[in-house]
């Protein structure tokens, strides 16, 4: 080994060098890859954990939002939904009072 | 300005056609023929009285589309107008129809909307109202080209000579106006809607009458367009509530009162529900018997066919002339895709490109893993397998992901995430993401393919440094000769590294595919499959008789248990591992197919179990040992590669019933030769963990890598060719 590093040429010496640098960057940039392809892999499988009911009902919430009157019920519960918590407010106020 | 002519076919239609022929006087229509084919009403005197042209036929040699070709023949104009006798142009017809010839420079055809007369019932009203509506949103004039919509309808439609001469209307007894709208568009025409081109029209006819009507429209769809009508009872119940629901919200728009209202209701009820009985039944009138086609058609049809019978006929076939050819049946498109399209798409286009290979990464501690699989059921052996070691894989830091090949579309009904919890519960705990198809495919270090209905579509994914199969069984042989067996043969050729599940299968593919191959041995559930606390049964013979799985030989097994039963008519014979109870010619129990668990209580308490297979050596026989008891299998084929020559702790015997039975005799009333089996298959399958699967298969996955890697030094060195 002793005797080709002395017979390298100093152009040798450096192809050799940057040769072992763009192997350490390629290694560097798999483990990148696989940290991010491990962490994609978690947050799809943990979402299809979650979303299970969603697509064993074929319920698409984003297909169904979309439809037409879907905004306005979602608007519609919303009002509700404030209706009722003015009125629980109200009721824990004079409770309090 | 273009010529135009005018042809009417006309049978007892005096009601309309006197305004009819005035309004094409007014239009300024210079040539008018009505060809009448037996009119017992006015209808010839109001033809004679306004100086038309007139063409009389015999009532049989009307056809729809032969009749139309005859008037096209016998006019003159450059553009060709046909209308029905109950047609009636509005003002400004003839001009919104050379306008439209004028809105593109290949337009072949113009049609124009229907408008309802002012004693047209509701549900026509509206029907014709909105249906014409859709083909203009805004009003104005559109052009359809190929891909729109086909529509075109000869109650009121205009031909530019040259359009119909190249392509003439097909001849059939109906729906000849969709014919012509499919075939103008597939010739590289252009057709327009052109809704200044109204005339007043509508079908109002008696309940029955206009059922049989729509009998007969239904059936020329089919005959012309393959088109059948879809029924399912819940369905069509919406269907109607729907339709009757919009006849009333129209009803309410003209300010229909109460009373009037209601009755239409009931009218309208009984007219869509009538519509969609008669339609469904009219594209099935092949399927109906003669009598009964007869007898719901308006028309009194009861040939059996299509529009090509009708031409035949009508072209006749001198005597002594080849005999015509049937009917034929036109079919709708059904699919997407072909089912081994994605074979195709390799044999075109080769497999993806492979990444340049990372030096090194056949030694990296984690590796990106994609396994491309086919669709499961509850119970699939392979599947059990491959995610044993899948899993296990998994948890030894790979990052692993499973992606669904469904050539046939079996799962379509199933989402991914259900799809995941499947895996789960029928097989192994795997926690990485499972996705059906391959559209959010991300690239993998080795994509691995599982079966031979998983290579062509594994070939095509990109961004992989290498690619793996593991073989579960030579598939090939699964199938007679068919397209299966040889698209299955074919996957050894593509070059990737096969991973088999014996070393029989490893020799099988290296000596026949000259495929690079290494072997993993099956595992063993040993906390399952263990000898359980049961008390051991010395009369009773358990097989796995799956019929449904041909290479499981079980006519062969049957066999061999009823030759037994005749040397011992006091052993207990027990079938296990399908639904399906075979016929036989000896009493026997039955136990369905089995958890693993009670597998493992049953395989605890028999004397001796036979499990056949004529490929590759299965699992069972395995689980068998690992109980405790001796089993029978087969010689010659694929166990010795696993146990030996002489069978080891297996007992061995050839293709032969007799020969099978002797094997099973000598295991019931030898205790010496029982117990021996028992003991050593224990020790055997011992080792065979699926930890050491997994070390197998891991193995391999990493040899494909540096295989890899080998074929990119080789190419370097060679250097350009």
């Amino acid at each position: 080994m002793e005797n080709l590093q002395t017979t390298q040429t100093p152009t040798e010496q450096s192809l050799e060098a940057e040769n072992a640098q763009l192997r350490r960057r390629v290694d560097d940039l798999e483990t990148e890859l696989v940290e991010v392809q491990a962490r994609a892999n978690a947050v799809v499988a943990e979402w299809q954990e979650r979303a299970y009911w969603l697509d064993r009902w074929h319920l698409d919430l984003n297909a169904l939002m979309r439809k037409p009157g879907a905004s306005e019920f979602r608007a519609g519960l919303r009002a509700v939904r404030s209706v009722a918590r003015f009125f629980k407010r109200l009721r824990r106020s004079l409770s309090r009072a | 300005v273009s010529s135009v002519s005018a042809v009417i076919p006309v049978k007892d239609g005096d009601r309309y056609l006197e305004e009819l022929l005035d309004a094409l006087a007014r239009e300024g229509v210079e040539e008018v023929l009505v060809i009448d084919s037996g009119s017992q009403d006015r209808s010839l005197q109001i033809a004679r009285a306004w100086h038309v042209e007139l063409l009389q036929i015999d009532p049989g040699e009307f056809s729809h589309g032969r009749t139309r070709n005859l008037g096209a023949e016998r006019t003159s104009g450059e553009l060709i107008c046909f209308l029905t006798q109950d047609a009636t142009p509005c003002p400004g017809w003839l001009a919104a129809y050379r306008e439209a010839f004028t809105l593109a420079e290949n337009v072949g055809v113009a049609y124009g909307p229907h408008l309802a007369r002012p004693d047209t019932s509701p549900m026509i009203a509206r029907e014709l109202s909105e249906f014409f509506a859709s083909f203009s949103p805004d009003g104005a004039p559109g052009v359809q080209r190929a891909g729109d919509p086909t529509f075109l309808s000869n109650v009121n439609a205009c031909y530019a000579r040259a359009c119909w001469e190249e392509i003439r209307f097909r001849d059939m007894p109906y729906s000849e106006d969709q014919a012509f709208g499919e075939d103008v568009l597939a010739a590289g025409w252009s057709k327009v809607y052109s809704p200044g081109a109204a005339v007043l029209h509508a079908h109002d006819y008696p309940p029955v009458e206009f059922m049989r009507r729509y009998f007969d429209e239904y059936r020329g769809l089919r005959e012309a367009k393959g088109h059948v009508e879809p029924f399912a009872l819940a369905q069509s119940a919406g269907h109607v509530r729907r339709a009757v629901g919009a006849d009333r919200r129209w009803m309410a728009d003209q300010g229909m009162s109460g009373a009037e209202a209601a009755r239409w209701t009931a009218l309208s009820t009984v007219h869509h529900a009538g519509r969609k009985v008669f339609s469904a039944l009219g594209s099935r009138a092949d399927s109906l018997p003669a009598p009964v086609r007869k007898g719901l058609s308006l028309e009194r049809r009861d040939d059996a066919g299509a529009g090509t019978s009708a031409a035949a006929s009508s072209n006749g076939t001198p005597k002594g002339a080849p005999a015509a050819l049937p009917p034929t049946t036109p079919v709708q498109r059904k699919l997407s895709r072909e089912v081994y399209e994605v074979a195709a798409d390799v044999w075109a286009n080769g497999p993806a490109p492979l990444l340049e290979p990372a030096p090194g990464a056949a030694d990296r501690e984690r590796l990106r893993l994609a396994m491309v699989i086919p669709p499961f059921n509850r119970g699939s052996g392979g599947h059990n397998t491959l995610l044993q070691i899948f899993t296990r894989l998994e948890r030894r830091g790979h990052i692993c992901s499973i992606w669904l090949a469904d050539y046939y579309g079996y799962r379509n009904a199933v989402w991914p995430a259900v799809l995941r919890r499947e895996i789960r519960d029928y097989f192994a705990p795997f926690e990485g993401p499972v996705y059906k198809g391959f559209d959010r495919w991300q690239g993998a270090d080795v994509v691995i393919a599982t079966g031979w209905d998983t290579v062509h579509a594994t070939l095509r994914l990109d961004q992989c440094h290498a690619r793996a199969y593991v073989v579960n069984d030579h598939e090939p042989e699964f199938f007679a000769s068919s397209a299966e067996h040889s698209l299955s043969a074919e996957t050894y050729s593509y070059g990737m590294h096969c991973i088999a599940a014996s070393p029989w299968l490893r020799d099988l593919l290296i000596d026949r595919y000259a495929a690079s191959a290494e072997a993993f041995q099956l595992g063993v559930d040993h906390d399952v499959y263990r000898p359980r606390a049961v008390e051991r049964r010395r009369d009773t013979v358990i097989y796995y008789a799956r019929y449904v799985t041909p290479r499981r030989g079980v006519p062969i097994g049957l066999m061999a248990l009823a030759e037994l039963k005749r040397r011992r008519p006091d052993v207990r014979i027990v079938l296990f591992g399908t639904d399906t109870i075979p016929d036989a010619s000896f009493d026997y129990e039955h136990l369905g197919v089995l958890s693993p668990e009670q597998l493992s209580v049953l395989y605890s308490e028999a004397t001796v179990g036979l499990c056949l297979s004529l490929t590759n050596f299965s699992l069972m026989p395995k689980e068998m040992l690992a109980c405790g008891l001796p089993c029978v299998e087969l010689a010659g084929i694929s166990a010795e590669s696993i146990f030996g020559a002489d069978g080891g702790p297996l007992e061995l015997a050839p293709l032969d019933s007799n020969r099978l039975a002797g094997s099973m005799q000598r295991l019931l009333e030898s205790e010496d030769e029982w117990q021996r089996r028992s003991r050593d298959g224990v020790e055997f399958v011992a080792s065979h963990t699926w930890d050491q699967a997994t070390d197998e298969v891991e193995a391999g996955l990493r040899r494909a890598l540096r295989e890899r890697e080998e074929q990119a030094a080789l190419a370097t060195q060679r250097g350009p060719r």
